[in-house]
């Protein structure tokens, strides 16, 4: 029968060495997999190897918080109390600390708006704007302008070593990846000024001009007041355009740097596992590379042939002495529990095909599986748990990992 | 089981990823279309599951016959936003310079909410089509997009409306799309999710957040991949009591039996072993049942899990189960 080490190579402890050294980890995958959890984990062994970590979530299970010992997740980076599960009142991690945060697209907005509007007049006056107030709250799209905002603020404020960043699943994903240049694209200087009324002419001063052409015909489709709501937008927002521009551009760099790492996070399910490869292949087009694919909820190697072995007689007597002395119940019950066990055993060569099919395809050593869990994830010695089977190498105990 | 859906001309499904959203749409639709109820099946801009599911490649908007009574298409956003402009600039050279203008294109493809609008026109255009006087399509069911609420994308016609004050053709198209979806006689919002923790809890906030925000209900909640219970409650006091006895009791051991190294040659204690997992997966779906139940006044149907390998398999056996029921029970399997 197979084994689970032929699926991956156990040398390489890539999660390990990335923990300790890299400064943001994006973490992408398709939904219902365990993400989160995933990345609230690789986070606490993060921090357990010393390092000042903050797992930025959008969109986590109320159990995550729980999970972290907190009520809920809030836009603001909260520190999580480790002491309990490390056993010591004030657990020594040189330095090591884990926060998380869960995003807030709306606030980080107005903070944003705050922060960068050069006076109160135009705060003002920006929130009176139609399409900021819609636009801030509840379109499409904005959560990631926001992550990336957010994520912008945390790598570059100085306090953390390393920001494990949770991504929305699929589509978004892929949005959050192409954001940055979506977002400079919005606010191209270039594209803002075709809407923009020139100095002292007005906006219907430029009739001729090719820009004010496109004005009048979106006009026609969008209706007057909408472009003039726009128009009145993109003029009170232009410090902001600034600022978002120049801000698309770092987080190209940042997505870029060398100390960024993408790991896919998916389940043996093979249609989680196409999702998987679909982001393999994403990655490659924007010139990116995923490090690590986690495979999470492997089952065991349940195996068919069992059944073939066992001794009917015996498990008959089994049950037998556990109660079910009528022949004929005996009987039915070892059926069901074969029909079911063969099942199982469908399933588990189902897992193990398509892991192996992800093995050939980006390499066995960038496989990390991680079995079943019986429970689901509710405190910190579950997110313990799930993080030794991430980092192999690394599994002393939580005492003595603070030394 | 889905006789109250036919009342219901415009079905969005909704769900997050990994809960098979995709794959019960796609049943749905074979279902209806089983009933000979002319059915066309729509996906938002996506990494189109319906082509695999159906074995097809779709062909710009167009709808691609799948068989009796079923078509699907997959609403590219490009393509419906061309479509929507030529509906509303009389003229199609006109419709052609701003389509061509690299910032009316720019702007378009950035600007947020503008691809949602669009495809949500062209369900209306497909919804609204008739063909000799009739209807062409019995049913529309639009494969939601996995990311983000669905509250969201189907409040983006009001809101859009809403930022253009009600005026201009634009705004008023979308308060279209927004009256028929608020429509709960015509038109049906379907949750599929998962007997888990975080899909539960999504569906029980979709429906409060359907009514506040919407201001319409859901229709009906349909859990996918329900275990069904390996053993009854009898057998199952006997299998307690067996597992206790022939179990490791050391949680090492018990690691190792399924790694291919265990000593444990007892194919029995594998057999009990697998079995208690199966019993764990199913108790499990039922403590998040019953939070679903007591929770929502919605109905709420239960699909059970298919373990076929096969996605088109898993689409014939639930688009069954939705119009027969549960004909795999496992009372049939054992016996």
């Amino acid at each position: 029968m197979s084994k689970e080490v032929q699926l991956q190579s156990e040398a390489a402890d890539t999660i390990g060495d990335l923990l300790e050294t890299s400064r943001l980890i994006v973490c992408v995958g398709p939904g219902g997999v365990g993400k989160t959890t995933t990345a609230a984990a690789l986070g606490l062994r993060a921090a357990m190897a010393g390092r000042k970590t903050i797992v930025l979530t959008i969109d986590p299970a109320k159990r995550l918080a729980n999970s972290l010992g907190l009520d809920t997740l809030t836009n603001q980076p909260q520190l999580i109390n480790l002491s309990e599960m490390l056993g010591q009142p004030e657990p020594d991690l040189n330095g090591g600390e884990l926060w998380a945060m869960m995003l807030d697209s709306k606030q980080t907005f107005d903070e944003l708006v705050n922060r960068l509007a050069p006076d109160r007049g135009a705060l003002e006056k920006a929130r009176e704007n139609n399409i900021y107030r819609l636009l801030s709250s509840a379109l499409h799209g904005m959560q990631e302008y926001m992550a990336l905002e957010k994520l912008h603020d945390l790598y570059t404020g100085g306090y953390f070593d390393l920001v494990v960043l949770d991504t929305p699943p699929t589509k978004n994903a892929l949005e959050f990846l192409e954001t940055p240049g979506r977002a400079s694209q919005f606010f191209d200087e270039r594209i803002i000024r075709w809407f923009l009324p020139s100095k002292g002419a007005g906006l219907f001063g430029r009739v001729f001009n090719a820009g004010s052409i496109v004005i009048s015909l979106l006009g026609k489709i969008l209706g007057e007041a909408f472009v003039t709501d726009l128009v009145e937008f993109f003029d009170t927002f232009q410090y902001l355009q600034e600022a978002l521009k120049h801000r698309g551009d770092m987080i190209e760099f940042i997505l870029r740097d060398p100390d960024t790492y993408f790991l896919v996070i998916t389940s043996a399910d093979p249609r989680r596992m196409k999702e998987a490869v679909f982001f393999h292949e994403k990655l490659a087009a924007l010139d990116q590379k995923a490090e690590v694919f986690i495979v999470n909820r492997v089952i065991p190697s349940f195996s068919a042939e069992d059944i073939a072995h066992i001794d009917d007689t015996e498990l008959d007597r089994l049950l037998a002495t556990h109660g079910l002395d009528n022949a004929h119940d005996a009987a039915t019950m070892r059926l069901r529990l074969e029909t079911h066990y063969a099942r199982l055993a469908m399933l588990a060569v189902r897992d193990h095909d398509a892991i192996s099919k992800l093995g050939r395809l980006v390499g066995k050593e960038a496989l990390r599986l991680v079995p079943l869990l019986g429970e689901d994830v509710h405190n910190l010695g579950h997110l313990l748990k799930l993080g030794s089977f991430l980092t192999p190498s690394r599994t002393a105990a939580p005492a003595a990992a603070g030394k | 089981m889905i006789k109250k859906l036919h009342e219901n001309r415009l079905i969005f499904v909704t769900g997050k990823g990994g809960v098979g959203k995709s794959t019960v749409t796609a049943a749905l639709g074979q279902a209806l279309a089983n009933q000979g109820r002319r059915t066309l099946i729509l996906e938002t801009d996506t990494y189109s599951a319906m082509e695999d599911l159906f074995n097809f490649r779709s062909s710009g908007l167009k709808p691609v016959k799948l068989g009796p009574n079923l078509w699907a298409s997959n609403l590219l956003a490009e393509d419906c936003f061309i479509a929507t402009l030529r509906r509303f600039v009389p003229s199609e050279r006109v419709a052609r310079a701003i389509i061509n203008n690299r910032v009316a294109r720019v702007f378009f493809k950035a600007a947020p909410s503008v691809n949602e609008v669009t495809i949500l026109d062209q369900v209306r255009v497909f919804f609204e089509e008739t063909e000799g006087g009739r209807p062409r399509f019995d049913h529309v069911i639009v494969d939601l997009p996995a990311s983000g609420h669905a509250v969201t994308f189907l409040n983006v016609p009001a809101t859009m409306s809403g930022m253009m004050r009600g005026l201009g053709p634009i705004a008023k198209m979308a308060m279209q799309v927004s009256d028929i979806i608020k429509d709960e006689r015509t038109t049906a919002v379907v949750a599929v999710c998962l007997p888990e923790e975080m899909p539960v809890n999504e569906t029980i906030e979709l429906s409060e957040n359907l009514r506040t925000i919407i201001g319409r209900p859901l229709t009906l909640a349909m859990v996918n991949m329900v275990h069904r219970p390996p053993l009854d409650a009898s057998q199952r006091q006997v299998f307690e009591r067996l597992r206790h006895e022939l179990s490791p009791s050391d949680e090492r051991e018990a690691n190792t039996l399924f790694d291919g190294s265990s000593t444990h040659a007892n194919p029995i204690v594998r057999l009990i072993e697998g079995n208690a997992m199966a019993l764990g997966w199913h108790d499990r779906d039922q403590k998040y049942l019953r939070i679903l139940h007591e929770r929502m006044r919605e109905p709420v149907v239960e699909i059970p899990v298919f373990f076929e390998a096969n996605g088109t398999e898993i689409v014939d056996h639930i688009a069954s189960f939705l119009i027969h029921g549960d004909n795999d029970a496992e009372q049939n399997l054992a016996s």
